[in-house]
């Protein structure tokens, strides 16, 4: 079991890390596209389409560690207001409202992951790119996403700390 | 009475989208009772590349769209990027009928019209072009804008320096030279405003627009003989009034360029010839490897393009 | 269902969600998940949800803001943004709140450059916040002429969203964007003058920290040394934009490559530094992009379902004199605003607002400026402009919601004064583009 949790948390903080190298890679993209432009060459377009695709990748490979990180900004109002018994159970009703949303969009993310298999679907730009592999990162973040909100429901720690604000 | 509900990808304000609303208003007027389209917006309310699947999967009925938004789904669209042919003719020869049926097999959706056909494209330019000596268009240092409808021909045959940007940044990188030249439709550069920048037409045109009505088909199955007959009888006036509308605006257009201080370079002899074979070939050649891939086969490629292409008015 | 039903559904279900604690990203979802329910078919409206998601945020014009954030966080966290500010502090001798003033000269030339609201909220917040909160500024001297400024972006040239906003409304793009000079410089006149009243009233606003006396001889030396290298970049990225080397969102990049080169001169470019920058810079981009998937999707829903052109064909139903029909359409836009991105809005609203201008006897260039400024308003409206979050996510922890909300609102007032001025003298937009 623990051997389990730890290779999870290698899978959530690994997805972190590709996300920060493909943000890296963006910035190299788009200074070799306009470095090729302006000595005559011209710039491979997959430069310009990894940085647009890259947008993609980054967001849904870092949004996970970013719940375990408690980044995500949310309005502390109601909670603030409320006494702790009740703030306890209400930001645990929060985060299952958050398991909730992320497993639906797991699913259904998955199933267009299935579709766009099944029809051979492109998503159409410089290049003919299959859309699967854009679609699958649905259900892994929103998959890992479900997990790591569920820390909040279960576990000792809290999403919401009572004190009026937002919140990072 | 039944109801469509549609968006179309070009902003509202847009030619080709106020085309598509003329042809809703015919609809409107003459299926009083029957049958009603119902226009939800344009790209603010479905992403413009996101329309096609939506219409596939009935979350819209209709969606008024370039055939190049889904051309990953069906490529047999770049028979019509590179016809010569306006609907009418095509509509005639059983072109649409060979379309329609290849939309209903692929995507689940009806193709009910090729709208605003018979403009092409023009390649606009900042500078004089320069021709070589046989008089073929030398684009060596000039840096061209280019998207996924044209860059078959522009990088293969033209072997242009590409520069991929999107339509909103085109007129920022005309400005400050980041690009000086770009292909577009005859009509529509003065709507852009990028004639404050361009100063020169290269002809001949060439392509064909593509854009045209999809419907969901069991949305479309579901409707009563008398609305199919609707739908489908306007649609077909529309694709010939639209023709014949915007051959007039192309006119008013280059018209109104030419007034402005646009020059025109026209390729001629054989260097247009080839200009334009290499415009459709590219094309065509990019058809045909995308249907070979695809589980039906390339086997209606030869037919599309006799139903497209009618090699005498090239002559 | 009716256009308020709609409207109330959508509104209700993202206000109640985020009261009650939900992550902004997640309410979005949440919401957007009911909304393509209801509207979209039930189950398969949710797939559509998640390709408007995917279209929205593989975008080029998303691009250039990680590198900002990237750019400033190097410069904060190699200690070259402190350098810059030590010596401009010197520099500047006893002024108070001259970081603030700085901010605003600075972040106007840059944002106003750079075209993007976004990406220079992203930059001057991850780099002049912490520096700024370091040397004792309160918050909202730091926050809130930045959030001014990100917004100038939009109306002095260069400016994409005028552009666009231009092409759209068939009105002529130069002269849309030269109308926008004076009024944008007069906009930073503002600003300056806010600043100037906070010190007036709050002295302890800003520090009033000593400064040594300093000979003409070292204040040209600190200047050399640790303000023309810093500023140089900038001005360096600026001329390749103006000079068509580099489109203004590719720009961001060679603004961080640029940093990077400057660090390594200064030696001052460690392992740290870099990890620290890069995690900095991912935070705040995935907060915020998360929430540009959720609300991208959210305005295509206000608008697919009918709720938003509902409420602007109403709004604009009544029969009323040109000024009042005026301040509704600059009311529904701050409406609206508040929950729909902004090129979505033009797109809804174009086609309506233009004619119905045209018809009261409005100059359109005027009338797109006034529409420029009331989209550059809504980028930071409480309670969910955009720009808000991204300079949540870039603020010290201990930044509260109503510390950004407070400190935006004088600057939001400075807008509101110049959209005034604007209806009392038309020709302040109008005499420039002639
Ligand atoms: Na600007
Ligand atoms: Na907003």
């Amino acid at each position: 079991m623990q051997q389990l949790s730890r290779f999870y948390s290698l899978i959530l903080y690994g997805m972190a890390v590709l996300a920060g190298a493909m943000l890296v890679w963006v910035m190299i993209a788009v200074i070799m596209s306009v470095g090729m432009r302006n000595i005559g060459m011209q710039p491979w377009a997959w430069l310009f389409t990894s940085t647009e695709y890259a947008m993609l990748y980054i967001t849904m490979l870092g949004a996970p560690w970013l719940v375990r990180e408690k980044g995500h900004v949310h309005i502390e109002l109601v909670t603030a207001a409320l006494p702790p018994a009740l703030r306890r159970l209400v930001s645990r009703g929060v985060a299952l409202a958050c398991v909730l949303v992320s497993l639906i969009l797991a699913w259904k993310g998955f199933e267009l992951f299935q579709t766009n298999i099944a029809r051979n679907d492109y998503d159409v730009r410089a290049y003919y790119f299959p859309r699967w592999i854009l679609t699958v990162s649905f259900p892994i973040c929103f998959g890992l996403m479900a997990i790591e909100f569920s820390r909040f429901v279960f576990g000792t720690e809290l999403m919401h700390s009572g004190e009026a604000g937002i919140h990072e | 009475q039944e109801t469509l509900t549609a968006v179309h990808a070009f902003p509202g304000t847009l030619i080709y989208t106020q085309s598509f609303l003329q042809f809703v208003d015919k609809v409107n007027k003459a299926g009083e009772g029957v049958v009603q389209i119902e226009v939800r917006g344009g790209p603010e309310a479905i992403g413009m590349f996101q329309q096609p699947d939506a219409v596939r999967d009935g979350i819209v009925d209709m969606v008024y769209t370039p055939g190049s938004f889904y051309g990953g789904a069906l490529p047999e669209k770049d028979a019509l990027v590179a016809s010569n042919l306006t609907a009418v003719e095509a509509r005639e020869n059983g072109g649409i009928a060979l379309i329609d049926e290849i939309h209903q097999a692929k995507m689940g959706v009806k193709y009910l019209g090729w709208f605003d056909s018979g403009v092409s494209y023009n390649l606009w330019m900042k500078d004089e072009p320069k021709l070589d000596a046989n008089g073929n268009l030398d684009v060596s240092g000039i840096k061209l804008r280019g998207n996924a409808v044209y860059n078959a021909f522009f990088t293969e045959y033209l072997g242009a320096q590409v520069i991929d940007l999107p339509t909103t940044e085109v007129y920022a990188g005309l400005e400050r030279g980041v690009v000086d030249a770009t292909g577009w439709t005859q009509i529509g550069l003065i709507d852009l405003k990028w004639n404050e920048f361009l100063n020169y037409r290269v002809e001949p045109s060439f392509f064909s627009t593509d854009l045209g009505v999809i419907v969901n088909l069991e949305k479309w199955n579901s409707l009563s003989d008398e609305a199919k007959t609707i739908l489908q009888d306007v649609a077909i006036e529309h694709e010939k009034a639209s023709v014949e509308a915007l051959r007039v605006k192309r006119d008013e257009d280059f018209a109104a360029l030419e007034a402005g201080g646009m020059k025109v370079v026209e390729l001629q002899g054989e260097a247009r010839a080839n200009y334009l074979a290499a415009a459709r070939e590219k094309t065509w050649g990019r058809m045909k490897g995308l249907m070979a891939e695809s589980p039906m086969g390339d086997g209606q490629y030869d037919t599309l393009i006799g139903l497209f292409y009618n090699a005498e008015l090239d002559k | 269902m009716e256009w308020y039903e709609a409207l109330g559904l959508l509104l209700g279900s993202i206000l109640a969600l985020m009261a009650i604690g939900m992550p902004v990203a997640l309410a979005f979802l949440a919401a957007n998940i009911v909304g393509a329910w209801v509207f979209m078919g039930g189950e398969r409206g949710i797939g559509a949800l998640l390709n408007n998601g995917l279209g929205s945020l593989t975008s080029f014009a998303l691009v250039p803001i990680p590198l900002f954030l990237l750019m400033g966080e190097i410069f904060f966290h190699t200690g070259l943004g402190g350098r810059m500010f030590n010596a401009i502090d010197k520099l500047l001798g006893k002024l108070p709140g001259r970081l603030s003033y700085v901010t605003v000269l600075g972040g106007t030339g840059f944002s106003t450059l750079s075209g993007s609201s976004m990406g220079s909220t992203a930059l001057l917040g991850s780099l002049m916040v912490p520096e700024m909160n370091r040397r004792g500024y309160k918050k909202h001297m730091s926050i809130g002429p930045i959030l001014g400024t990100g917004g100038l972006a939009i109306i002095i040239p260069p400016s994409a969203l005028a552009v666009l906003l231009a092409t759209l409304a068939r009105i002529d793009v130069g002269k849309l964007l030269i109308a926008g000079i004076i009024p944008g410089l007069i906009l930073a006149a503002f600003y300056l003058a806010t600043i100037f009243i906070q010190t007036k009233i709050d002295p302890d606003a800003a520090p009033a920290y000593e400064v040594e006396p300093m000979t003409l001889g070292q204040k040209l030396s600190l200047f050399l040394r640790d303000v023309v290298p810093m500023v140089g970049v900038m001005v360096v990225i600026v001329a390749m934009m103006v000079g068509g080397v580099v489109t203004p969102s590719e720009a961001a990049a060679f603004g961080a490559l640029g940093v990077l080169i400057l660090a390594v001169i200064f030696r001052c470019l460690t392992w740290e530094a870099v990890k620290k920058s890069i995690v900095g810079a991912l935070r705040v981009t995935l907060m915020a992009y998360l929430i540009v998937f959720g609300s991208a999707t959210f305005s295509q829903l206000l608008a697919f379902s009918g709720a938003s052109s509902g409420l602007i064909k109403w709004a604009t139903g009544f029969d009323l004199e040109p000024i009042a029909m005026l301040l509704v359409m600059f009311g529904v836009l701050l409406l609206l605003g508040m929950f729909m991105e902004q090129i979505s809005m033009m797109l809804l609203t174009v086609p309506i607002f233009f004619p119905l201008a045209a018809s009261l006897g409005f100059d359109p260039i005027w009338f797109g400026l006034i529409m420029l400024l009331a989209l550059e308003i809504s980028f930071t409206t409480p309670p969910f402009g955009l720009l808000l979050f991204v300079m949540k996510g870039v603020a010290p922890p201990d930044t509260t919601m109503r510390d950004i909300y407070m400190s935006a609102i004088p600057f939001i007032l400075c807008s509101l004064c110049l959209v005034a001025l604007l209806i009392l003298f038309p020709p302040l937009a109008l005499w420039l583009p002639g």
